[in-house]
């Protein structure tokens, strides 16, 4: 995993600034585990099973190899492009945990979690990063952003926070049409900025619609930190203004997080939508674009270290006796050989032909686009001659 | 058949389409109690309920967005903007999220929602209130265009809008409200999206034109029939995309002129695209170049806009015998 952070100082970042995380009762953040992975928080521990915590561990783990992996991929020039995940498993993982494989997820740009908890294949997971005919979004997404009709995700817009309105409005439809599915939507610090933030919150606290929105805060909007964001210390408390019940909570304890998310999902006909903000904090590059040393000290992702999800999430099993150093490295292993398959599956399949971009524009395609396909398909030969 | 104004079609097409499908919903400002400030929608919610006949925030982008969140879940929704003067902050919404999703989410959902746009000018709204914001919707792709300008195409069309399973933004002709009533068969079947229809047939020249003003330039065609013995043939467009090349072209064919006219400003308006269309397929039958008239690309001013900015007859009839004078 160091390939993300190991970086030398070249810029002139801000001073860094303490972890929320470890004044979680001043800072109203709900939290179960410590740095050190002890009970020792603000809301009890659900006490999830082993099986359970197991799941939770292990899909983070997971994650983190896909991350690894993934990061080298597009540095060795096979994909295109990549979206850190590094020190943010643990939200997905939990919340996802919390709801129902029938609720609508709307993502934001890090959650791979989602498409492996519900069931879909690592395969075609790394299909989607190199841009398969055979993946269901046919290769027109970037890297990393996932989606898939069968299990309810659907991939993010680009325009951060677009979405937002998005997710409040399928659950509005659902309540208006009697469906059972409830809706979450991921969205980060940045995305809060957008005016879509406002109407989503505004609509939300009007019409109540069986909506959770979950604020991924990991401190950077691209290059942007939260200071030059929004003057006010926290995101939750933006829901006061609309009606919308709020709630802050560790990002990096999955433990609170479930609970948190849980709470909002069971008593949504009581509570309405609830805004979460999940505390956590990006230690690897926004994407692989991006180049952190020009406005992060090191010295912040160090602070930030101790309270690694999945670092805090081990220490709480091990406590348990649930775990130890045999268990972790059979498990690396086995992350590793399932990654490569799915690598080398995913290399051996088609990647889209030219005619294939103009399926779905419509339901039905129309003479303009016909001409505009046949032209280009009497012109061009498969693969591009400008190799 | 009834007689209505284009208002009492466009209320009758929402009514139908309430009353026969549960999933279509009406959003917007003021569209409830009052029936919109045109009173487009007047007696629905009274109807149908507010949870059909929905009077939203006053926040167009936001309209817009939750819509295509409602209709990604399976709904109908059909919007309304109140002014399309208003509709460009729903630009992204419309255009990069609507539009985009069937494409983007690889064909596995779909986004069929009408936007109704009251656009045009003609009530001496000044800029923001007569405004033709074709342009910046046609630049794209997965969404249709359409503009009625009868209240039998104002019934129909609206309908087909409904039930199209991709975004359909509706160019409704707002001077034309209350000033037009007709006949309206409400039996007819629901027409297919992307057909023009010649109002005037002719032989010398085609005169191409969509929205209110395909009624001042049938005006125009049958003066010049007896003044000057030109006999024009009118297209009126209906749908911007997809536009019927077929009809057009024959019109070409047959006349070998070719004069567009619209109210949006010239630059990169919609005759553009069809002058350009007209050239690659028919250049041979072409006798005078392609004439546009069109608004200048200045603002539309409150005072002399209707009168100056908007072509007028003068500027089509002129338009028409500039293009038949300067045949080669």
């Amino acid at each position: 995993m160091s390939t993300q952070t190991d970086k030398k100082f070249t810029g002139n970042p801000r001073e860094p600034v303490p972890v929320p995380l470890s004044r979680a009762n001043e800072l109203d953040i709900r939290q179960v585990l410590d740095s050190e992975g002890n009970v020792n928080g603000n809301i009890s521990d659900p006490n999830l099973s082993e099986e359970e915590m197991r799941k939770f561990y292990e899909m983070m783990m997971l994650v983190r190899a896909i991350d690894d992996r993934g990061w080298k991929l597009q540095r060795s020039g096979r994909i295109a492009f990549w979206i850190p995940i590094l020190g943010q498993e643990a939200v997905q993982v939990a919340v996802t945990c919390a709801l129902d494989d029938h609720d609508w997820i709307f993502r934001a740009h890090r959650e791979l979690a989602v498409w492996l908890l519900r069931g879909n294949s690592l395969e075609m997971m790394f299909a989607q990063f190199y841009g398969a005919e055979q993946e269901p979004l046919r290769g027109r997404r970037l890297p990393c952003l996932i989606g898939s009709r069968d299990i309810n995700l659907i991939s993010s817009t680009t325009q951060v926070g677009a979405s937002l309105p998005h997710a409040v409005g399928a659950a509005w439809a659902a309540k208006l049409k009697g469906g059972k599915e409830k809706v979450l939507i991921f969205f980060g610090d940045g995305s809060a900025s957008r005016g879509e933030f406002h109407s989503a919150m505004n609509f939300a606290g009007i019409h109540q619609p069986p909506v959770i929105m979950v604020c991924v805060n990991n401190g950077w909007a691209v290059t942007t930190p939260l200071d030059r964001q929004t003057a006010v210390d926290n995101f939750a408390s933006k829901g006061d203004s609309y009606g919308v019940r709020n709630v802050r909570v560790d990002g990096n304890d999955p433990l609170a997080l479930y609970t948190v998310t849980k709470d909002a999902h069971d008593n949504i006909e009581k509570y309405g939508p609830t805004l979460i903000e999940a505390v956590t904090f990006r230690l690897g590059y926004h994407t692989s674009s991006d180049n952190p040393d020009l406005y992060r000290h090191e010295q912040e992702c160090e602070l930030w270290r101790p309270w690694d999800p999945i670092r805090r999430t081990r220490l709480y099993m091990e406590n348990k006796g649930w775990w130890d150093q045999s268990k972790e490295d059979a498990l690396i292993t086995l992350h590793q050989d399932e990654i490569q398959t799915a690598v080398t599956s995913a290399e051996a399949m088609d990647i889209p032909g030219p005619a294939s971009q103009f399926d779905d524009v419509f339901a039905e395609t129309n003479w303009m686009l016909e001409e505009q396909k046949a032209r280009i398909l009497s012109e061009v030969s498969e693969g591009s001659s400008d190799d | 058949m009834t007689k209505m104004t284009v208002l009492e079609a466009l209320n009758a097409a929402m009514a139908h389409e309430l009353e026969h499908d549960p999933d279509v919903v009406l959003l917007g400002e003021d569209i409830g109690i009052a029936g919109g400030i045109f009173r487009t929608t007047q007696g629905l919610q009274n109807r149908f309920g507010k949870d059909r006949v929905i009077d939203t925030p006053l926040d167009e982008k936001g309209i817009a967005a939750h819509a295509v969140g409602m209709a990604l879940y399976g709904m109908k929704p059909v919007v309304e903007i109140q002014f399309s003067g208003f509709i460009h902050d729903c630009i992204e919404q419309v255009m990069f999220c609507g539009a985009k999703y069937r494409w983007v989410l690889g064909g596995e959902y779909s986004v069929p929602m009408t936007i109704r746009a009251p656009s045009f000018g003609g009530i001496m709204g000044g800029i923001w209130h007569s405004h033709s914001p074709e342009s910046y919707f046609a630049h794209g792709s997965g969404i249709k265009i359409i503009a009625p300008n009868t209240p039998q195409d104002a019934y129909s069309m609206l309908i087909a809008a409904i039930r199209d399973p991709d975004p359909v933004l509706v160019l409704e002709p707002v001077p034309l409200y209350r000033t037009l009533r007709g006949e309206v068969d409400v039996d007819l079947p629901v027409p297919e999206i992307g057909k023009a229809e010649i109002k005037r047939p002719g032989a010398d020249v085609t005169a191409l034109v969509y929205g209110p003003l395909t009624h001042k330039t049938v005006e125009v065609a049958e003066s010049l029939s007896k003044e000057k013995n030109i006999d024009v043939e009118v297209i009126d467009l209906k749908s911007l995309i997809p536009f019927d090349i077929d009809t057009i072209i024959s019109s070409v064919e047959k006349t070998g002129k070719l004069v567009i006219i619209h109210e949006a400003s010239q630059t990169m308006g919609f005759g553009a695209e069809i002058a350009a269309s007209v050239q690659s397929k028919a250049f041979g039958y072409l006798e005078a170049p392609i004439d546009r008239v069109c608004a200048p690309d200045v603002p539309h001013s409150y005072r002399v806009g209707d009168e100056f900015y908007i072509p007028n007859k003068d500027r089509i009839r002129a338009g028409i015998i500039k293009t038949m004078e300067a045949v080669y």
